[in-house]
């Protein structure tokens, strides 16, 4: 840039400043109209949406789908559908290094790539163009992030479309551009905003058609217990799942009892000062992950059998252990497990039935387990499932088996032998939840 | 009471100059703004935001695998509008990548970057990079599995470099795997190299600034 054209600007923004403003308080009010807005932003971002935390990290659970922050979202899907292309789709490091390096290095640069002094943007078609494509780029990238790039019937034609969208129709505009830059030079504006509009339109059609042809699968999304009186409440849950059968729903068993292959087994009494007092925090999650395999207790971590549960799931049993046996620990509120029952009140499934069954009966009915294949993992099956199916549970009917076996009746078959037995096995549930489940059943099971 | 204060505002005044400051920080001309003007002065308040959230935070956070997850739950539950100030901190990152980002696109699109404002703009991308490293050393500290995982890919992706990538991934990581190390070492980085990079180059970046005084929105002549 030549000294006369240096001139030129210093005077036109001379110019400006003549017919400008004061920085206060003219750019000043502005500037705190806007830090008051994001102020408020912020305030009800964090008090209405809030943080989602994730559980805690578990490295042994390497099939975690990792999910950047959402900035990075883009760079990851531009990743996954450069990893697509054949041959040079396997030199990982120019997805990964070259593309974002030779991008970054342009944009920090540019004022010295740009050499152009004009300003005005019908005189900066082609930068402006370039940036317009990198941006919308950058946009439906996002947007695409979480769309799989394999339907389910294993077809690659989701990620072929987004291949499409994201990158080729971006890589031939690209190639256009420099091609009319240098061949058209001043008459390229037209063809290069022609260009850059049609190429936009193409790339959030494809988008679009990726979106609509291959909806999101549906995702659940599981609730974190994020306060120490729902951990416990999870580590009750899981306790009643998977040690109950064992240890008791208090703790105190000593030997165990009706449960195939360990009958007689002698074990800790696990809510016995012994253990509590002596055993921490790491080594009773350790002992719940490995398990004591020479003494019969099964790997309940999932680095130790890929069905099991998570790091976070340990703790949790570990914290209601802690606080429910442990007389160090003063346990907080914990909600009641249901919402306690009006006078003629009906309970539902989903709100009373579901979250008892989960604590007091799936331990043994669910699949895998002998129980006679009366599985109580959904409300159909709790209607509907096992060898005694339609006797169950029917519909205003107090001698169903489910109602008289949880009374601690047994059923028997016409030869006097006992067909099923008492409900649970080895105790028995509280009066209010008895009460809860003869009001269902007669009520006729609402779900 | 009053003579009092004058006195005192004269002593100051005789030493420090408040008629300079006046002059030229705040009484400076400068041409017709709009609101699209206001993204940098957006970007710094976010960055003070962001400042005194975080130095709160360090109050009760603990850069260690078997605490960092419980220290947040505490922070989240336990403290006295604990929620409410890692809620800004966590909603003002986000915000930042992003008004920051539009910044860029904002001087991008008046082309501000040219003559004399090439500096400004090459510290302006510095900023933009720095930043985003804020947003992806944060991400690991509160050590849950999204930050775990995400931060495993990511500086996998570091490792692709050829040649140096191995190098690069140990010094991120602390070692091949994530670990308490790598923990410590995203906190440093977030809570003292970053941040002090950031607040050194914002205010070269306000300097220059300043001297240049605030680009015009481009008309014909331009």
């Amino acid at each position: 840039m030549n000294e006369e054209t240096k001139t030129q600007i210093n005077a036109k923004y001379e110019r400006e400043l003549q017919r400008g403003e004061r920085f206060w308080p003219d750019s000043i009010y502005k500037d705190a109209i806007v830090a008051l807005g994001i102020f408020l932003l912020l305030v009800m971002l964090a008090t209405f949406v809030g943080v989602h935390d994730s559980p805690k990290a578990d490295p042994s659970d390497t099939s975690y789908i990792p999910r950047p922050e959402w900035y990075f979202l883009f760079l990851f899907k531009f990743l996954a559908l450069y990893g697509q292309i054949p041959i040079l789709g396997k030199i990982e490091w120019i997805a990964t290094v070259l593309i974002p390096g030779v991008a970054i290095g342009i944009l920090t640069l540019l004022p010295f790539i740009d050499k152009s002094p004009h300003r005005y943007y019908a005189k900066r078609a082609l930068p402006l163009a370039i940036m317009f494509i990198m941006v919308l780029g950058i946009v439906l990238l996002t947007m695409l992030a979480d769309y799989p790039t394999v339907a389910h019937d294993g077809s690659g034609l989701p990620g072929l479309i987004q291949a499409v969208a994201g990158l080729v129709v971006p890589a031939i505009v690209y190639i256009a551009f420099t091609v009319m830059a240098y061949t058209l030079r001043e008459r390229a504006v037209r063809a290069i905003t022609v260009t850059a509009a049609l190429g936009g339109a193409l790339m959030v059609a494809f988008t679009v058609l990726a979106m609509v042809a291959f909806p999101l699968p549906a995702q659940e999304t599981a609730e974190v217990p994020a306060t120490l009186s729902d951990q416990i409440s999870a580590g009750q849950d899981l306790y009643s799942i998977h040690c109950v059968e064992c240890h008791g729903d208090d703790g105190m068993v000593e030997i165990i009892s009706g449960v195939a292959g360990l009958e007689g087994k002698v074990v800790s009494i696990i809510n016995s000062r012994d253990v509590l007092y002596t055993v921490n925090d790491a080594s009773m999650a350790e002992i719940i992950s490995y398990g004591r395999p020479d003494s019969g207790m099964p790997p309940l971590g999932r680095a130790y059998n890929p069905e099991g549960l998570t790091r976070a799931e340990i703790d949790y049993i570990v914290l209601f252990m802690r606080y429910t046996w442990d007389d160090r620990f003063e346990a907080p509120y914990i909600p009641p497990l249901y919402p306690p029952l009006a006078e003629g009140e009906v309970p539902t499934y989903s709100v009373h039935i579901q979250p008892i069954v989960k604590r007091y009966c799936i331990s043994c009915h669910r699949p895998g387990k002998d129980s006679n294949a009366y599985y109580m993992d959904t409300y159909a099956n709790i209607l509907n499932s096992g060898d005694n199916a339609g006797k169950n549970v029917i519909a205003g009917d107090m001698n169903s088996y489910l109602i008289q076996t949880i009374q601690h009746t047994e059923i028997l078959d016409a030869d006097g032998r006992v067909l099923v037995g008492v409900m649970p096995p080895t105790s028995q549930l509280k009066p209010d939840i008895i009460d809860v489940f003869i009001r269902w059943v007669m009520g006729g099971m609402p779900e | 009471m009053r003579a009092l204060w004058q006195k005192l505002y004269g002593w100051l005044d005789e030493r420090i100059g408040f008629d300079d400051f006046y002059k030229n920080l705040l009484d400076r001309p400068e041409p017709r703004g709009n609101w699209w003007n206001t993204l940098g002065s957006a970007s710094l308040f976010l960055f003070i935001m962001q400042v005194l959230t975080g130095i709160f935070l360090t109050v009760y956070y603990n850069p260690s695998p078997d605490h960092a997850y419980e220290s947040i739950l505490y922070i989240m539950n336990d403290v006295q509008f604990g929620w409410l100030v890692r809620g800004i901190h966590h909603w003002g990152a986000s915000l930042m990548v992003l008004v920051v980002f539009i910044h860029m696109l904002r001087t991008f699109v008046t082309a501000s970057y040219k003559y004399p404002r090439e500096l400004t703009w090459l510290v302006g991308i510095g900023l933009l990079l720095i930043t985003i490293g804020m947003g992806f050393t944060g991400y690991l500290l509160p050590w849950h599995q999204m930050a775990y995982w995400a931060t495993t890919v990511g500086t996998a992706i570091a490792g692709s470099v050829p040649f140096l990538g191995d190098f690069i991934l140990q010094a991120l990581r602390g070692g091949p795997d994530l670990s308490a190390l790598t923990l410590q070492r995203f906190y440093a980085a977030h809570i003292w190299i970053l941040p002090l990079l950031l607040g050194g180059l914002i205010g070269f970046h306000l300097f220059l600034i300043i001297k240049h005084g605030e680009s015009h929105w481009p008309d014909k002549e331009d």
